[in-house]
């Protein structure tokens, strides 16, 4: 038995010899800044597409040549994850919602030069992990061009990933700093979470004196607007209460407007779900203080019913109730085919797709089986080009090279 | 001091699921994970009757049959053919039962949180702080379950068997009693109350989702064991101190982030002290 | 000279199959074949075994429950992870960074451990597994509030992630870890420290009475387990970013806990089948159902997990399971070459684990067969 052992101990001894050798044989290559070694090894062999490529940014991009797993491909692939179960999976829905719709109206009005789209979003449930065993998948399937994922943790795993292989993603939803900054392919519809809280903090201070404020510590969206809001109302100088909550364990908010009854407005950076229940907490408890929200707020005119009074007024990039044209289409057609209306995440979806239609046709991509490094870079200067704007559902938009999105917030009012 | 009320009513939600929860706990002897999930169906229940055109009353009638089906169903396929094996088994189909139901309402219902318009009865006052009148209903129904609960386990032939089998399994069978007849009655009686549970947490959260039934589950646990497992008041009085506890942690903004980590310290602290909870009995070890 | 026991296969099987699927993704990925999500897969089956077998050791080897493994995990990630982050801009080899790391961050998770450990020699059963659940989410909570650990946005540990598109080697090293706790694992479980566990789930206070150490051996157990889960992670942290609390819920611990239990008690080599199996599953669902589809994803593992846990452990299938396990095909095969003389089930074998004989339910129950409550069979052996 001892005797045994100790050949077992050798045995391991040896086999992690053999890895950790392996590691370091394999690590080298990414120290080197030669591609000569990588160019041995067949998996890395479009590794030295990608340095062309990125030496070839400003002149013609070379669409012919397919990408690894692309070759087979019939129709452009764009891929996504987010949250399809679990907590926050609404959010999820909406925004797949929102992008199928978009496909099958670009598909059915002939796609882009005939070559129709595809879309598959992969469950992540707001997780890291899942967010990058979703991207291997979908990069294995062929994904050449993505919508990145929905919340913005798994966005910012997501955007690691995407950043190694140099695919192109629009994220409709992910607003958190980190996830632009993860990668240089990575850009976003939405507005981002300091932006927003620093708006927030303006509007308030200029209007208001008595200002109450409720944020989700267990979300990174919610705190990252918070953060700040509360760096900018310290600038300003301006008091205000704070109240916290955590979504996952708290779904009662009596305390937290109770101790804000007395506010002209709370402040609420959060989701349509919780602030429904909060707006209802305020009737219960005789507050009549204006509620004001970012765009996580949008959708919550479903969640709340007549006895609701407060004003509740939003930083918003998508009115549902707006009367232009494009906007009431796609209002319809997505009421008929879902049987809901849509909420912002929807919109911002359907504008993603959009944008990468649009920067797909301007950018003359005429291979469907084009690889995604390529089209990655052959979008990237495309999208940044001082000429490329967009409008859509959402504003008009036109992005830089940090990937933040520049475009006009929009303050919708509900019931006043 | 409304603080405290707001506690109070927080607190007896959680009591009136940690009612349940402990029945079947006490008498099943097993981590019944899909509670909450039973409270998740009530709910559902309710929205569809009362968007439907129901009035509260035939609405919580709809609840209770709609869960004591359940919780029937589940013990007859999930767990009772577990019977016997070992508990961690059952746990585990339990969290198999639990995921079940949450996936299937999202395919019926959609994930997105539905609002849920129920009759409110407005706010009195006590001594300055105002508290809605459901909660004191919650309050009062929670005593009265817990007292008609109490009564019918100690005087009844039915409640007395359920001791029986709660106290020794194999002794209560040699004494002619149909443990599996007293489990399934178990069930549906912790199910009827999930109902119940179901329709005064909807009073005060006005609003249901798939994924409704975790936290309340896991809040009705920790109640359950602060309180003892198994004991009714125990339940009672555990859920309505984590209410309480919640709601103060809450108020402190300082604390707020932390209330989480608050409340489940305080159960190790209680069950450092008492290692059975406030008011578990204690089984003396046999070799 | 000792006689050399005769080797049996199932002894070392754990070694042979995490080796033999450990060089033959090396060979595969040599030849530039291993598709990346693979090897990402290989290193999230790394870490489920590691902390599968480690749970089952306080699960399966002490007999307590624990609802908290993950986050022992968390801490690893969290502490672990910043301190490779620190680690990186001083030491230039990522390998050593690495190990470091795992060690530190398991011995941290380890230092929880004992925490953990502590009121475990005062509660029992179902007490202890609420109090361990407490502790994973105290533990998350904390995490989710320190600004060093960027709040509720998570720890980014994108400065120490492994670029899995041309570095492959972290699956190697994660299966390398796994190696050295399936080593350290089973040469404990076979120790007489070892022994002393096991004797304390049977009995405590026979084993008491025998003079066994309770509380040293349980607080061992703990801290043991805890440091190996502190290492899985690390693991973790270097596999993906961010590190984020909400990962590490009580959900995931439940999810570890589902891998032990449908792998066996006290069955090393079941840990490692199911966590293999259920992280594969998972992958598989996630990759499949995808778009309107991913709803079903949880019925159908939900569904897996009831059928096979009643499967296995329903006392009334128990006849049928024995005739078409593999295990009862495998006797079928090995009676023909049994010698007369061999005794089976052997009680001195390290191997086989006997479960708990409760008097009081012997001796009040009549054991008719297929009456629900005739108790376990004592020769029910390790799983």
């Amino acid at each position: 038995m001892k005797k045994f052992s100790k050949i077992i101990a050798m045995l391991l001894c040896l086999s992690m010899v053999v890895a950790f050798a392996a590691c370091s044989g394999t690590e080298d290559p990414t120290n080197a800044s030669d591609d000569a070694t990588v160019a041995d090894d067949a998996t890395v062999a479009d590794d030295a597409t990608v340095a062309d490529g990125s030496d070839a940014v400003e002149t013609e991009f070379d669409f012919s040549e397919a990408g690894q797993y692309t070759a087979d491909n019939t129709a452009y692939f764009i891929g996504a994850t987010g949250p399809l179960t679990g907590d926050t999976s609404s959010y999820g829905i909406s925004v797949q919602q929102g992008a199928a719709l978009a496909v099958e109206e670009i598909n059915a009005a002939g796609g882009l030069n005939g070559v129709q789209f595809k879309f598959d979003m992969k469950d992540d449930k707001s997780t890291a992990a899942d967010a990058s065993t979703g991207y291997d998948a979908l990069y294995e399937a062929g994904m050449q061009i993505s919508i990145g994922s929905v919340t913005s943790g798994s966005c910012e795993s997501f955007a690691a990933r995407a950043d190694e292989d140099g695919v192109f993603f629009i994220t409709p939803s992910a607003s958190a700093a980190s996830v632009i900054a993860a990668s240089d392919y990575a850009f976003r519809v939405c507005f981002g979470d300091p932006d927003q809280g620093i708006l927030a903090a303006e509007e308030l201070t200029a209007n208001f004196t008595n200002i109450g404020a409720i944020y989700d510590n267990s979300d990174p969206y919610s705190t990252g607007i918070y953060e700040a809001f509360k760096t900018k109302m310290a600038e300003l100088n301006v008091s205000y209460i704070e109240q916290s909550f955590d979504a996952e364990n708290n779904r009662d908010f009596s305390t937290q407007v109770e101790a804000l009854k007395d506010c002209d407005v709370i402040f609420l950076p959060i989701y349509y779900t919780e602030a429904g229940l909060i707006a209802k907490t305020c009737v219960s408890k005789g507050c009549d203080a204006l509620l004001f929200g970012c765009d996580g707020l949008d959708g919550v005119a479903d969640q709340i019913d007549e006895t609701v009074t407060n004003t509740i007024k939003y930083i918003t990039p998508f009115d549902v109730n707006s009367e232009e044209k494009m906007v009431a289409d796609f209002v319809a057609s997505y009421t008929t085919k879902y049987g809901s209306a849509p909420d912002q995440f929807a919109a911002d979806g359907y504008d993603a797709i959009y944008v990468i239609y649009n920067a797909m046709l301007k950018a003359g991509i005429n291979n469907v089986t084009v690889a995604p490094d390529v089209l990655g870079d052959a979008i990237v200067a495309t999208v940044t080009a001082a000429d490329f704007s967009y409008k859509g559902l959402t504003g008009d938009m036109t992005w830089d090279v940090s990937g933040a999105c520049n475009k006009i917030p929009v303050i919708v009012t509900l019931g006043e | 001091m409304s603080t405290v009320l707001d506690g109070l009513s927080l607190g007896a939600i959680y009591a009136l699921i940690a009612l349940g929860y402990t029945m079947v706990y006490g008498i099943a002897k097993m981590l019944n994970f899909a509670h909450g999930d039973i409270i998740m169906v009530g709910a559902y229940a309710i929205f569809v009757t009362l968007a439907a055109g129901g009035h509260v009353g035939i609405a919580l009638l709809v609840a209770v049959l709609m869960c004591v089906v359940f919780g029937i169903v589940i013990e007859k396929v999930a767990y009772r053919p577990l019977r016997g094996a070992s508990p961690l088994a059952v746990l585990i189909t339990a969290i198999g039962v639990s995921y079940l139901l949450q996936s299937v309402a999202q395919i019926i219902f959609g994930a997105k949180a539905q609002t849920v318009s129920i009759v409110s009865f407005g706010t009195v006052k006590i001594a300055s702080a105002e508290i809605s009148v459901s909660s004191l209903i919650t309050l009062v129904v929670g005593a009265v379950i817990m007292a008609a609960l109490t009564l019918f386990v100690k005087n009844t032939r039915t409640g007395r068997a359920m001791l029986a089998v709660s106290e020794d399994r194999g002794a209560a069978q040699l004494m002619g009693i149909n443990v599996n007849r007293i489990i399934m009655i178990t069930f549906a009686i912790g199910s009827a109350l999930a109902a119940f549970a179901s329709i005064f947490y909807l009073m005060q959260i006005p609003s249901t989702e798939p994924t409704l039934g975790s936290m309340p589950g896991i809040k009705a646990f920790t109640a359950a064991v602060i309180g003892g497992i198994g004991s009714i008041p125990g339940a009672m009085i555990g859920g309505v101190l984590l209410g309480v506890i919640e709601k103060i942690c809450l108020s402190v903004p300082v604390l707020a982030p932390y209330t989480t980590a608050v409340e489940f310290a305080m159960l190790i602290l209680i069950l450092l002290v008492r290692p059975i909870g406030l008011l578990g009995k204690k089984r003396r070890e046999k070799v | 000279m000792a006689k050399l026991k005769r080797i049996k296969i199932s002894d070392y099987f754990c070694y042979l199959i995490v080796g033999a699927v450990m060089i033959g993704s090396f060979i595969v990925a040599q030849t530039g074949n291993l598709p990346r999500s693979y090897s990402n897969l290989l290193v999230q089956v790394a870490y489920s075994i590691i902390l599968a077998v480690s749970l089952n050791l306080v699960v399966g080897f002490l007999g307590e429950l624990s609802l908290g493994h993950a986050g022992f995990m968390c801490v690893g990630a969290y502490m672990g992870s910043y301190l490779a982050m620190q680690l990186s801009a001083v030491v230039d080899n990522k390998l050593i960074v690495l190990i470091v790391s795992m060690l530190a961050g398991g011995l941290l998770a380890a230092f929880f451990g004992l925490l953990v450990g502590l009121p475990a020699l005062r509660l029992k059963g179902d007490y202890l597994a609420i109090v361990t659940l407490a502790f994973g989410e105290i533990v998350r909570t904390i995490f989710k509030n320190m600004s060093v650990f960027g709040k509720a946005m998570g720890l980014s540990t994108q400065s120490i992630k492994y670029d899995t598109r041309q570095d492959t080697s972290l699956y190697l090293v994660s299966f390398a870890t796994v190696l050295v706790v399936l080593f350290l694992v089973q040469n404990l479980v076979r120790s007489k420290h070892g022994r002393a566990i096991t004797a304390i789930r049977d009995n405590e206070i026979a084993a008491k009475a025998m003079g066994i150490n309770v509380t040293f051996y349980k607080l061992f157990v703990f801290v043991i387990a805890a440091f190996f889960a502190g290492m899985a992670g690390v693991i973790y942290g270097h596999y993906t970013t961010p590190v984020l609390y909400s990962f590490f819920s009580y959900n995931y611990s439940i999810e570890i806990l589902v891998m032990v239990v449908l792998g066996g008690m006290a069955s090393i080599n079941g840990s490692i089948i199911a966590a293999a199996l259920i992280t594969f599953i998972n992958f598989q669902l996630q990759s499949h159902l995808s778009g309107d589809l991913a709803a079903l994803k949880y019925l159908i593992y939900a569904l897996i997990l009831i059928v096979l846990v009643i499967f296995n452990n329903a006392p009334k299938l128990a006849p049928i399971k024995d005739k078409v396990s593999p295990k009862a095909m495998f006797e079928k095969i090995r009676a023909h070459k049994r010698k007369p003389g061999d005794i089976r089930g052997d009680k001195s074998d390290w191997r086989v684990i006997p479960t708990k004989i409760r008097m009081d339910e012997v001796l009040s129950v009549d054991l008719q067969q297929g009456n629900d409550y005739t108790p376990d069979k004592p020769n029910k052996g390790g799983n």
